[in-house]
C-alpha cells in the first residue's frame, strides 16, 4: 500500500518536474552537513569562499587517498609477530635412535657375499692399475652378471681430450669419443680451467656406468673425482637392489634388535627399558627405535630443566658388525622430533660418537603462523596436491614427507618402480635389477633433474606450525678409564646373562637429552590489521581532515540520490518540452507569441499542483515572472549579500 | 548559563585539549618504532660459501729455513727455564747447528724469568740478572692475580727511542708465555716474506682436499677458491661465487650437501705455533670476509663431522629507527677488506688505520692500507712496543673504534648444529684408507693414517629460510588516523577545526590588536583605518560582534534584498522557503 502511494507520488513528481535545482541542493547540503568544511564555503565572503572551497576539496581528496592506502594495507594481510621465551612444562620430544649401519653384517652376509667379493676384486685391480701383474691373483670365479648390470669403469685421462674407458674386469678398451651419449656429470664447473693448473693431474678416475637397458648404447658415466665415493655409491646402488627383494619382516630381523641396542634407559627418576620404545623400520638406518612417539599413549611431559630430569640412554652400536662398504661413519644416529611425526634422519639427525657421553640440551623453537590469506602454509597438509605416502606410518604431514612422496610418485611414474628409500605408492613395487634393469639409470637421471625438484618444491607447502629442537651438544669421554671395566661387565651381563664382556669402547654410547633452563621460544603471529583496525583508521582519517563520520557519508549518499532524482526529472521535463514544441509546430498558422513561450518555459516549476514533496508550492498562485514573497528571502539572507549592501550604503 | 556550569565546561574543554596534546605527543614519540615480522619460506636456497683451513698455516718442513733460528731459541728457552730437553719430546730435531749466532732480535726481546717481585729478571740469552724499569703488564694475571709471583715468565718490550719506556708482559703460565713470544717473532719473520712465497709454502688444494662431493655429484678443486689468510695460510673457499655463479641446493639432507675428506698432515705441524690438530671451517656468505680466527669451527681428525645448517636472514631498519648502516659508506673508516661491510671488518680496519698512524707500519694479521707496509723488526724496530700499547688501548675502547663502527643492517646467519661420528669405522677403515691413498696419488706408497684425515659434511637441515625483518610500526597514514581519532574522541574536531581556531585566535586577534594600536595612535575616530582592515572578512565579522545578536532578527533594507533576490538569490530563497 505504502509502496503504491510512493510510486504514485513519484509519478506525479516526474510529471511536474523538479522541485528545486542542483544549486539549491548543494547549498542546502553545505549548510546542513556535519562535515566540517562545506559549511564554511557558503558562510564566508567570496575570497574565503574560494579558499575554503579548495581546502575542502583538498581535504576530501586527501581523505580518499589515505583511505585507499589504508584499505590496501588491510588487504595485504600483514602479520605482527610476538616472541615469548621461558620455561614451562612441555611435552618431551620424541627421540629416535638408530644405528648408522642398517643391518648386522653377520645376518646379511649371505646376501652380500657375491657383492663383497666383486668389490674386493675390483679394488685389487684398481689399486694396481698397471695391467699384467694383476693377473697372478687367483680368485674364485666371480659372478659377473651382477657386475655387468651396473659396472664400475676406470677412465684413463692421460690424454685429456681423448679419455679411454677401461672396464675393470674386461680387457677391451673403448674411447669415449665413440660412445653415443657420455654425460660428464660433475657439477657445473668448467673443465678447461684445471687443465694447465698442475702437472700432477690425476690420471685415472672411477666412474659408474649406468645404462638404460643392459647392453644398450644409451649409457651415462657418473664420474667421481674420488674412488672412495665411487665405490660407496656403487655399493649402495647394488645393495639397494639386492635388499629390496627381501621381505620387510626379514629385513627387520636382520637389523639391530631393541634389547641388543638399548642397554639402559632412565627418564627423569623413572626407569624405562627397550619396551618403551616403538620400533620403526627406516630404509636408511634399518631398525630405529622411537621413545615417546605418542602413538599409543599420551606423550610424556617434562616439568623440570636439567640433565637429571631428562632422558638418559646407554646404547650399543656393535661396530664390529658393520657392513664395511656401506657406511663408513660409525655411531648412533639420533633425532628429536615432534610426536606423531616421521623422523627424517638424513635431514635433521645428528650423530653420537661411540665411546663418548653426549649431552644434548634442548630448546623448543616454535613458530606459529596464521594460515591463508596471511601466509601460504598448510595446517594439516590436506590442501597439498601431493599424496602423503608417509601417512601409512600414521604420521602427520611435513614438508620432508611431501617432498619424498613427490619424488617417489614421479619415480613410480617414470621408472615404473619405487625407490627403496621411500614408502611405496599403491600398486608399485620396489626397484630391483631383475625386474627393472634400467632403474639405476632412471633413478640417477631423475635424482639429478633440477626440473623435477622444482616441481616438488612448488607443489609442497610448509606447515604453519613449525617446531624445531635447537640442540646444544657437548661431549665427554665415557666410560672413564677407571670405571670402564665394571661398566662393561655389568652391561654385558645384563644383556645376555653371561660373564663374557661383549662390549667395548667402539660400541658404547651414552646419551643425555634434557630441557634447558629456558625450554621454549615461541614466535606467534597475529594479524596486524583487523577489520576493527581498518574501521578505526578510516574513521580517524575522515575525522582528522574533515571531522566526518559514517553519518556524513550517508548524508552524502542522500545528496547523490537527490541529484540523480533531479536529473531524471529534468530529463523527463526536457523531453516533454521537446514534444510540446513539436506538437505546436504542427499548427504553423497560429505561431506562439513570445509571452506564451516564456510562460511555457518558466512555468514548469510553478504549476499549480498538489505535490507531496512540495507542500509549500500549493499556496502559491501560478504567477510567472512575479518575484517570490519577500519574507522568504529575507529570512535566510546570507551574510555576504548583506555586507556589500552595507558597504554600498 | 550558570557560572558554575560555565566554569565546569571551560575546565572540561581545557582538559580535553590537554589530553589531545598529550596523546598526540605520545603518538609522535612512538612514531619511530619498529615491529618485527618473521616469515618462513620454503624454497631453493643458495648454498653458502664454506671456507676450510688447516689449523697449521704453513708446512713446517718448508718453513725451516725461515724459522730455524727462532725454533732454536725457543728450545733453548725451554731448556733453560724448564729443563726440557729435546730428546724426550716428539718435536722433530732441528738439523741446524748451534753455532750460528742469534740475531740481535732475540737479544732485544728475550724471554725473562721474573723474580723478586718484579725487581730483577733473569735474561734467557745472557743468563744475567738485570733490573727492570718501566711499567709492568700482566697479560694473564690482570684478571686473577696469582698470589706467589716470584716465578713468572714474560718478556719486555721497550721503546727504542726512549729506553726508559718499557713494558713487561708477564704470564702466569709458561705455555702462554712461550706461545705469545713465539708468535711475536713469527709475525716479524712472516712479514718479510712476500705473498707469493707464502702461498707456495702453504698447502695446495691437492694437499688439503682428498674427495669432494656436492649435491649428489662429484666436485674437485676447481670449485674451490684459494684465499690466503695471514694466520691460517692457504684456505680454500667452496662456492665462493668468484666466477659469478653461486650454487644452490633444492634438497636438504646430508646426501645433498657438501662432503669433503680433508688431508691434515699432522707430521708437518709447527710445534710451537699451533698446539691442536685438525681443520677450521667457517660458513659465510659469498660477500662476507671469513674471519676464521674469530668464529671458525674446529674439525677433529679421524672423525666425520656433520654440520646441519639452518638459514636465517635478518634485516633491521636503518636510521631513524636504529643505529645501523646499510652499506658502510657512512662510516668514516675505510674498508680494507675487499668484501661487504660488517662490524668485524670495521673494527679491524679501524685498528689497522690507528696502527699505521701511530706506529708507521701495518699489523701482519690484517690487510694493508694503501701506501703502508707490514711491520718488521728491521724497518720498524719500535713496532712491537707500539703495537702492544695500541692493542691495549683498543681493548679498553680508548681508540674510539667501537664508537665509530656500527652494526650492519642486514645480515645472513647460518645456525650450525655440529655432531661427530667415528670415521672411518673399524671395519671399513682398511679399504677406506687404501682407496683414499690411491686417490691421493698413485706414487704415494705409504698408506694414510686415519688421524691425518677428517671427514666433513655441511648440509641444509631443511630448506626453510627464516626471514626476520623490522618494519615501521607506524606509517604517516596511521599516525594521522590516530590524531584524527584523538581529536574526534575528545573534541569532535578536525583539521578544519584547527584551521578555524588558528584563523580566529591568531590572524583575527592579531588584526584586532593591530587595530587597537592604530586606534590608540590615531585617536578614536579614524574611519579610514577601519576600512583598511575590512578586506579580511572575519575582522568585519568579528568587529560588530557585541551588536551581533540582534542583527539577524532585524530585516535589512528591503530594496537591497529585492534587488538581489531578483537577480540571483531567487532560487535560494525559493528552496529555503520550501523547507
Amino acid at each position: 500500500m505504502n509502496l503504491k502511494k510512493y510510486l504514485v507520488r513519484a509519478l506525479h513528481r516526474l510529471q511536474k518536474g523538479p522541485g528545486y535545482t542542483y544549486k539549491e541542493l548543494l547549498v542546502w547540503y553545505c549548510d546542513n552537513t556535519n562535515t566540517h568544511g562545506p559549511k564554511r564555503i557558503i558562510k564566508e565572503g567570496p575570497k574565503k569562499k574560494l579558499i575554503w572551497f579548495f581546502l575542502t576539496l583538498l581535504f576530501a581528496s586527501l581523505v580518499f587517498w589515505q583511505w585507499g592506502i589504508l584499505i590496501n594495507t588491510y588487504l595485504s594481510y600483514n602479520v605482527t609477530s610476538s616472541l615469548s621465551i621461558g620455561f614451562k612444562t612441555m611435552k618431551f620430544p620424541a627421540v629416535t635412535v638408530c644405528n648408522a649401519n642398517p643391518f648386522k653384517y653377520s645376518e646379511v652376509k649371505h646376501l652380500l657375499k657375491e657383492l663383497d667379493r666383486l668389490i674386493e676384486a675390483a679394488l685389487e685391480r684398481i689399486l694396481q692399475p698397471t695391467p699384467g701383474n694383476s693377473s697372478e691373483n687367483v680368485f674364485p670365479p666371480l659372478d659377473l652378471q651382477l657386475w655387468n648390470q651396473i659396472p664400475l669403469v676406470l677412465i684413463d685421462e692421460h690424454d685429456k681430450d681423448n679419455p679411454v674407458i677401461l672396464d675393470i674386469f674386461e680387457t677391451n678398451q673403448t674411447a669415449v669419443g665413440n660412445e653415443t651419449t657420455a654425460g660428464n656429470e660433475t657439477i657445473a664447473g668448467n673443465d678447461t680451467a684445471g687443465a694447465n693448473a698442475t702437472l700432477e693431474e690425476k690420471k685415472y678416475k672411477l666412474a659408474v656406468k649406468l645404462c638404460s637397458h643392459q647392453g644398450s648404447d644409451n649409457c651415462t658415466y657418473r664420474n667421481f673425482t674420488s674412488a672412495a665415493q665411487a665405490v660407496t655409491e656403487w655399493y649402495i646402488l647394488q645393495s639397494t637392489s639386492i635388499l629390496s627383494k627381501v621381505p620387510l619382516h626379514e629385513r627387520i630381523r636382520m637389523g639391530y634388535q631393541a634389547e641388543d641396542m638399548i642397554l639402559a634407559c632412565l627418564y627423569g627418576a623413572e626407569p624405562c627399558n627397550y619396551k618403551n620404545f616403538t620400533q620403526i623400520y627406516h630404509p636408511d638406518h634399518g631398525n630405529c627405535y622411537i621413545f615417546n612417539w605418542g602413538m599409543d599413549e599420551e606423550a610424556l611431559n617434562s616439568s623440570n630443566p636439567g640433565a637429571e630430569f631428562g632422558l638418559k640412554l646407554i646404547l650399543d652400536i656393535s661396530q664390529q658388525d658393520y657392513i664395511p662398504y656401506l657406511s663408513s661413519a660409525a655411531g648412533a644416529r639420533l633425532m628429536l622430533h615432534q610426536q606423531k611425526s616421521f623422523p627424517f634422519l638424513k635431514d635433521q639427525g645428528i650423530y653420537a660418537m661411540a665411546g663418548t657421553e653426549t649431552s644434548i640440551g634442548v630448546l623448543v623453537d616454535e613458530l606459529e603462523r596464521m594460515g591463508y590469506p596471511y601466509s601460504d602454509c598448510t595446517m594439516n597438509g590436506s590442501d597439498v596436491p601431493v599424496k602423503n605416502l608417509y601417512s601409512q606410518y600414521n604420521t602427520s604431514y611435513s614438508i620432508q614427507a611431501c617432498l619424498r612422496s613427490c619424488f617417489q610418485i614421479h619415480m613410480a611414474e617414470i621408472c615404473g618402480c619405487g625407490h627403496y628409500m621411500f614408502p611405496l605408492p599403491e600398486g608399485v613395487n620396489y626397484c630391483n635389477n631383475e625386474d627393472n634393469p634400467g632403474w639405476a639409470y632412471c633413478y640417477s637421471s631423475l635424482r639429478s633433474s633440477i626440473k623435477q625438484r622444482q616441481i616438488c618444491i612448488d607443489s609442497c607447502k610448509e606447515t604453519c606450525n613449525d617446531t624445531q629442537y635447537k640442540m646444544t651438544i657437548s661431549m665427554a669421554d665415557w666410560p672413564s678409564e677407571a670405571s670402564e671395566d665394571w661398566i662393561f661387565h655389568i652391561l654385558s651381563y645384563e644383556r645376555d646373562m653371561s660373564t663374557n664382556v661383549t662390549l667395548d669402547r667402539n660400541g658404547i654410547i651414552k646419551l643425555n637429552i634434557y630441557f634447558q633452563e629456558y625450554n621454549y621460544r615461541t614466535i606467534s603471529e597475529s594479524a596486524a590489521t583487523t577489520i576493527v583496525w581498518l574501521l578505526s583508521s578510516l574513521g580517524g582519517q575522515f575525522g582528522f581532515w574533515m571531522g566526518g563520520s559514517v553519518l556524513c557519508l550517508i548524508e552524502f549518499g542522500e545528496i547523490i540520490i537527490d541529484s540523480l532524482w533531479i536529473t531524471i526529472i529534468n530529463v523527463i521535463g526536457w523531453c516533454k518540452g521537446l514534444r510540446q514544441r513539436r506538437a505546436r509546430a504542427r499548427y504553423p498558422d497560429v505561431p506562439p507569441t513570445v509571452s506564451e513561450l516564456v510562460e511555457a518555459h518558466t512555468n514548469l516549476g510553478f504549476q499549480h499542483e498538489a505535490g507531496g514533496a512540495l507542500p509549500g508550492d500549493e499556496a502559491l498562485p501560478p504567477e510567472p515572472g512575479t518575484p517570490p514573497p519577500n519574507y522568504d528571502s529575507l529570512r535566510v539572507q546570507p551574510l555576504d549579500v548583506l555586507s556589500p549592501d552595507s558597504d554600498a550604503d | 548559563r550558570g557560572r558554575l556550569r560555565r566554569l565546569l565546561w571551560i575546565l572540561l574543554t581545557l582538559s580535553a585539549v590537554g589530553l589531545i596534546l598529550w596523546q598526540c605527543a605520545e603518538l609522535l614519540m612512538n612514531y619511530y618504532s619498529a615491529s618485527v615480522s618473521v616469515t618462513v619460506q620454503f624454497q631453493k636456497l643458495p648454498f653458502p660459501a664454506v671456507t676450510i683451513c688447516n689449523i697449521n698455516p704453513y708446512k713446517y718442513s718448508s718453513m725451516k729455513e725461515y724459522l730455524s733460528e727462532l725454533d732454536k731459541e725457543t728450545k733453548k728457552a725451554l731448556e733453560t727455564f724448564y729443563g726440557f730437553s729435546e730428546g724426550k719430546s716428539k718435536v722433530r730435531r732441528s738439523v741446524d747447528e748451534w753455532n750460528s749466532t742469534g740475531s740481535d732480535l732475540f737479544e732485544q726481546i728475550p724471554l725473562l724469568k721474573v723474580e723478586d717481585f718484579f725487581r730483577t729478571a733473569t735474561d734467557l740469552h745472557t743468563g744475567q740478572k738485570r733490573k727492570i724499569e718501566g711499567s709492568v703488564f700482566h697479560k694473564d694475571s690482570s684478571i686473577v692475580n696469582s698470589g706467589d709471583s716470584n716465578d713468572i715468565i714474560g718478556f719486555q718490550l721497550c721503546d727504542t727511542n726512549n729506553s726508559s719506556q718499557c713494558a713487561l708482559y708477564t704470564f702466569s703460565s709458561g705455555v702462554n708465555a712461550i706461545q705469545e713470544w713465539y708468535k711475536l717473532h713469527y709475525m716479524n719473520i712472516m712479514a718479510q716474506i712476500p705473498l707469493e712465497t707464502k702461498e707456495k709454502l702453504s698447502y695446495s688444494a691437492d694437499d688439503l682436499l682428498l674427495t669432494c662431493f656436492f649435491d649428489g655429484l662429484s666436485c674437485d678443486k676447481r670449485h674451490f677458491t684459494r684465499f690466503h689468510h695471514p694466520l691460517h695460510g692457504n684456505c680454500y673457499t667452496f662456492n665462493s661465487g668468484e666466477n659469478g655463479t653461486v650454487l644452490s641446493t633444492s634438497t636438504g639432507g646430508s646426501e645433498y650437501g657438501l662432503q669433503v675428506v680433508l688431508y691434515i698432515d699432522e707430521a708437518d705441524y709447527n710445534p710451537f705455533l699451533v698446539t691442536s690438530t685438525g681443520a677450521k671451517i667457517i660458513v659465510h656468505d659469498q660477500n662476507e670476509y671469513p674471519f676464521i680466527e674469530d668464529i671458525g669451527t674446529e674439525i677433529e681428525t679421524a672423525a666425520a663431522t656433520s654440520i646441519g645448517m639452518h638459514f636465517t636472514r635478518s634485516r633491521k631498519l636503518s636510521k631513524p629507527y636504529s643505529d645501523c648502516t646499510e652499506t658502510g659508506d657512512d662510516i668514516p673508516v675505510e674498508n680494507l677488506y675487499n668484501k661487504s661491510y660488517s662490524l668485524q671488518i670495521c673494527l679491524h680496519s679501524c685498528f689497522q688505520k690507528a696502527m699505521v698512524d701511530s706506529c708507521g707500519c701495518a699489523q701482519y694479521a690484517q690487510p694493508l692500507p694503501a701506501g703502508a707496509e707490514y711491520c718488521n723488526y728491521k724497518k720498524n724496530p719500535n713496532w712491537m712496543y707500539c703495537y702492544y700499547r695500541l692493542h691495549e688501548k683498543f681493548v679498553k675502547e680508548q681508540l674510539g673504534c667501537q664508537q665509530i663502527c656500527k652494526d650492519a643492517c642486514s645480515f645472513k646467519e647460518w645456525a650450525l648444529t655440529t655432531s661427530i661420528a667415528q670415521w672411518p669405522s673399524t671395519v671399513s677403515e682398511d679399504w677406506m684408507l687404501r682407496v683414499l691413498s690411491w686417490d691421493k696419488g698413485q706414487k704415494l706408497n705409504k698408506k694414510l693414517n686415519k688421524t691425518d684425515l677428517a671427514n666433513l659434511m655441511v648440509f641444509y637441515k631443511d630448506l626453510n629460510e627464516r626471514f626476520i625483518s623490522e618494519n615501521p610500526a607506524n606509517t604517516l597514514v596511521i599516525l594521522l588516523s590516530n590524531f584524527g581519532g584523538q581529536l574526534g574522541l575528545w573534541m569532535s574536531c578536525s583539521v578544519v577545526c584547527v584551521i578555524e581556531i588558528v584563523e580566529v585566535f591568531f590572524i583575527d586577534s592579531l588584526s584586532i590588536v593591530m587595530r587597537r594600536q592604530d586606534v590608540e595612535r590615531h585617536g578614536h575616530d579614524n574611519p579610514v583605518c577601519i576600512d583598511e582592515d575590512l578586506p579580511t572578512f572575519n575582522t568585519a565579522l568579528r568587529l560588530p560582534l557585541p551588536q551581533d545578536s540582534p542583527l539577524p532578527r532585524t530585516p535589512p533594507p528591503n530594496y537591497s534584498t529585492l534587488r538581489h533576490a531578483f537577480t540571483e538569490q531567487l532560487p535560494d530563497t525559493l528552496e529555503l522557503g520550501q523547507h
